[in-house]
């Protein structure tokens, strides 16, 4: 099961529209706007597989899992770990930031200084307990991805993106059975077709 | 804060202290406050002299209330919240394993002590001890005292203490009740007393069980199982000469649950069937001498064993599911030698020795405990009006630093009916055995927790079974750690004020500072399943703080009426800490919009009431032998991580969609005696219906009992 909810985002669809309004009033048009994509999506990450879900940030599309070792799928997720396609988990030229602060105002990233995954266990994401991208209730079982925090992504392909884990979710409770299925993430990330690190 | 406190209590002392000089002045204190406590100071002395917030509910309460469980007795009194371990509520309805504890000051039931005559009860269940093992059928009286007590009784004794103190058989007597009650709940209780010259005996015997209840139909499976249990008591008193006493006591109490629930082995649900058999037994001797009437001395030894045993079974073919097993025994010689004339100026000196022994198929060795303590304890009276204790206890612990912790308390009476008390005092939780021990890996997911000291051992083990991979060092963690027991620090100050023969009215403030919390965290590394590896560690620093008050006024013979009111704040400085530095972010689960968590947003620790109030009311109409007792309990809301999977990302109580709304529970029982040896009563509890199945699973909705009591007295 596959919950998207892919949108062009509001943002982008407001310079369109300003664009168009600015194009009967001004003489010169304005250079086109840079075609960084808004997305929000969900995926299922289901419990009883031992593989990670691949995620291509370019198609915003779960990449089947028999394509693992190409560069079609920029991160991965099981359970709480996340992969970036690169080293030790992949092919590809990936990379991610853990940045602190408001996604919103992150205008740049930056073009090095990206980490890896050294082995199939260190991974450069943290996902820990208590250090990790989450915060995780022992009591209660919620996870809930720690505000503040996004990262930068440096896609297989040697594109850039940021992404923010919005939350994580149980599902598929199939009756009489309480115990959840699968995890949903949401997360929202902007990703830049051309190549430059200007959202 | 602590020096705001002490001046708003000064402040209030010279207005009443104003306000009192135009009455007339009464030269003895006043009854209300005579009730004769031992828990403040282990020796016999009144209320008013023991310069402690402590609080005595009396067996006529008790009786009154016509209920069968401590644990809702206990939850009607100012400040005590019933706090359900979070872990036991996470289980959505299931039937919860751990129970649920009494939270006092705002601190969880682990820290506080449970006592039975001034012995400790063992065995704990994630912190918590099942108060259902004490039947309430023979207690004299409860005495809860706030505040640190370790230097008088050692670990766990944070926020206070609860001291059941039994009956001690003084006439010939014989008592029987009968109690039935919603969902099939029926108590049959039967106590004798016989008293024949030198010698006293106390027989006492009960037994419980219910049906359980189920709050949610549509998990399989009871919220409460059904349960029988069976108490015996007996104490044996022998008044061997006017120097001389000695007195010998046995506490029996079995629990078997029925447990019949689901589990999930791989997709397919399972039935799963089986007992839980919860035991504990006691047994304690007491020699008390008097040397001279100035010395007297007391040697005890107390022997307790507490056994767990789960055992569950596959319905489908009859073969062993799972099998828990704990077994916990403590041996505890002490001695204790009181010095002075006076109540009120005695000097008290005691040491004991602790032998725990422990066994559980979670542990991977069997486990001893060995630690012996040392106490001392003057009390001071000082020109009539002031009363000071000052005490201290040192314990000394192969497993984690010694232990000196202090106490001061002073009382001054600035006229008979107003007096102004204060204490600080240190106190320390040793870290349990879980925390120590524990090697348990989650069959299901498949992480792994270890204690601090069988970190190491856990780890080479993992790794030499291939489930850490190879490459990773874990060196730097073979080296046992040892975690520091928790330590409080507890200042508590206020005034008990009588109005009149008829009236008083206690304040106290409180404030109590906890480091080294112990915490679990994982490791840097995950296992070759890519699950985490779980251990403890010392934490966090928390405190809380505010303010508990209560009136209690006896209109008349007819009427009385008691009242308390708890305002609490509970706050994890960390948070604090990270909020002042700019760290610690929220976001809106609808906008998606991230700001920072403010001070003024983030509201406490979770599970704790800023606002609690009690009440009790007493009508006794002599012409018809018929009392009404009503109690009637309101807890204010408080926060709950996660609640209606809400999520802001921040980890902490700041946003009101994680507010648990408060709620009402109302009691009312009626009592009537027939003739002189007969009484029946009748009550109703929650009247109000309240009900969360799941965050409050131990709150059925109304229910209705009737017993039937009968007293011969010779």
């Amino acid at each position: 099961m596959k919950m998207k909810t892919l949108k062009i985002s509001l943002v982008a669809a407001a310079v369109i529209v300003t664009g168009l309004i600015s194009c009967g009033k001004e003489e010169v048009p304005p250079p086109p706007p840079p075609p960084s994509v808004s997305v929000t999506d969900s995926i299922e990450i289901p419990f009883s597989t031992s593989h990670y879900t691949f995620y291509s940030l370019k198609d915003s599309a779960i990449v089947n899992a028999t394509d693992s070792a190409t560069s079609q799928w920029d991160f991965g997720i099981l359970f709480v770990n996340i992969i970036i396609n690169s080293h030790a988990s992949g092919p590809g030229n990936g990379g991610v930031i853990t940045k602190m602060g408001l996604f919103d105002t992150c205008t740049t990233a930056p073009l090095s200084g990206y980490s890896y995954d050294t082995t199939s266990t260190n991974l450069a994401i943290d996902a820990g307990l208590t250090t990790g991208w989450y915060n995780y209730d022992l009591n209660t079982h919620v996870f809930s991805p720690k505000a503040g925090e996004y990262f930068l992504i440096k896609t297989a392909d040697g594109h850039y993106a940021k992404l923010e884990i919005l939350s994580v979710d149980y599902a598929g409770y199939t009756p009489p059975n309480p115990t959840p299925d699968s995890l949903i993430y949401t997360f929202r990330y902007n990703y830049q077709a051309d190549g430059s690190g200007n959202f | 804060m602590i020096q705001r406190i002490l001046y708003t209590i000064f402040a209030i002392a010279l207005v009443s202290h104003a306000s009192a000089q135009t009455k007339q002045v009464e030269d003895s204190i006043p009854k209300l406050l005579d009730e004769i406590v031992v828990t403040a100071t282990k020796t016999e002395n009144k209320v008013s002299n023991i310069p402690l917030p402590i609080q005595v509910i009396s067996a006529k309460n008790v009786q009154l209330s016509g209920s069968q469980k401590l644990i809702d007795i206990l939850q009607m009194q100012t400040g005590l919240v019933i706090a359900n371990n979070p872990l036991g509520t996470a289980l959505l309805g299931y039937p919860n394993p751990f129970g649920e504890g009494i939270q006092m000051q705002g601190l969880d039931p682990a820290y506080t002590l449970i006592l039975v005559d001034g012995e400790p009860l063992i065995g704990r269940n994630a912190g918590i001890i099942n108060l259902g093992r004490i039947a309430i059928g023979n207690i004299k009286q409860i005495e809860i005292v706030r505040g640190p007590a370790t230097c008088l009784y050692g670990s766990d004794a944070l926020a206070g203490v609860i001291n059941i103190i039994t009956e001690e058989p003084v006439k010939n007597q014989l008592q029987l009740q009968t109690h039935y009650a919603t969902n099939n709940t029926l108590s049959l209780t039967g106590s004798g007393n016989i008293v024949h010259k030198k010698i006293a005996l106390e027989l006492f015997a009960n037994r419980y069980s219910s049906d359980g209840y189920d709050l949610d139909k549509n998990i399989y499976g009871k919220t409460v199982d059904p349960f029988i249990d069976y108490t015996a008591n007996v104490k044996l008193i022998y008044n061997i000469d006017h120097k001389n006493k000695l007195t010998l006591s046995s506490r029996f109490f079995r629990e078997t649950q029925f447990n019949n629930y689901l589990i999930y082995p791989e997709t397919l649900p399972e039935i799963v069937k089986g007992t839980t058999e919860e035991t504990d037994g006691s047994l304690f001797a007491l020699l008390q001498h008097r040397v001279n009437n100035k010395v007297s001395y007391a040697s005890s030894v107390y022997a307790t064993s507490y056994s767990n045993l789960a055992n569950a079974y596959l319905q489908k073919n009859d073969s062993l599911y799972e099998k828990i097993q704990l077994t916990d025994i403590l041996v505890r010689p002490e001695i204790q030698v009181n010095i002075g004339k006076h109540l009120s100026s005695l000097f008290v000196t005691g040491a004991g020795y602790n032998y725990e022994h422990i066994n559980s198929t979670r542990y991977k060795d069997v486990n001893d405990l060995n630690s012996w303590y040392l106490f001392v304890q003057k009390q001071i009276q000082w020109k009539s009006k002031t009363n000071i204790i000052a005490g201290a206890r040192f314990d000394k612990n192969s497993l984690y630093p010694a232990q000196l912790s202090p106490k001061i308390a002073i009382a001054y009476k600035f006229q008979p009916r107003f007096i102004l008390k204060g204490s600080v005092g240190a106190g320390y939780k040793a870290p349990d055995f879980s925390q120590q021990y524990l090697n348990f890996t989650n069959s299901l997911v498949g992480y792994t927790l270890l204690g601090a000291r069988e970190l190491g051992n856990g780890l080479q083990m993992l790794q030499e079974s291939g489930q850490i991979d190879p490459n990773i060092n874990i060196n730097p963690y073979l080296n046992e750690k040892n975690l520091s027991p928790e330590k409080s620090i507890g200042v508590n100050a206020g005034f008990d004020y009588t109005l009149n023969a008829h009236a008083v009215v206690r304040v106290n403030f409180f404030r109590n500072d906890i480091s080294n919390l112990i915490e679990s965290y994982n490791l840097p590394f995950n296992k070759t399943n890519n699950q985490s590896i779980f251990s403890y560690m010392n934490l966090d620093k928390v405190f809380t703080e505010g303010m508990e008050a209560s009136f209690t006024y006896n209109f008349n013979q007819h009427f009385s009426i008691f009242g308390g009111y708890q305002y609490l704040i509970a706050k994890d400085k960390e948070i604090l800490q990270k909020i002042k530095n700019e760290e610690l972010y929220k976001r809106d689960p609808v906008t998606y919009v991230t700001t920072l968590v403010t001070k003024s947003e983030y509201k406490g620790l979770y599970n704790r009431s800023k606002n609690n109030a009690n009440l009790l009311f007493q009508y006794n109409n002599i012409l018809y032998k018929a009392t009404a007792f009503i109690t009637a309990k309101f807890r204010g809301s408080y926060g709950y991580s996660g609640l209606n999977g809400f999520q802001n990302g921040s980890g902490v109580y700041d946003d009101d969609r994680e507010m648990v709304n408060g709620f009402v529970l109302l009691n009312l029982t009626i009592s009537k005696k027939i003739g002189y040896r007969w009484e029946a009563q009748t009550g109703i509890e929650n009247m109000l219906n309240y009900i969360n199945a799941l965050l409050m699973p131990n709150i059925f909705g109304r229910s209705y009992f009737i017993n039937v009591n009968f007293k011969f007295e010779k």
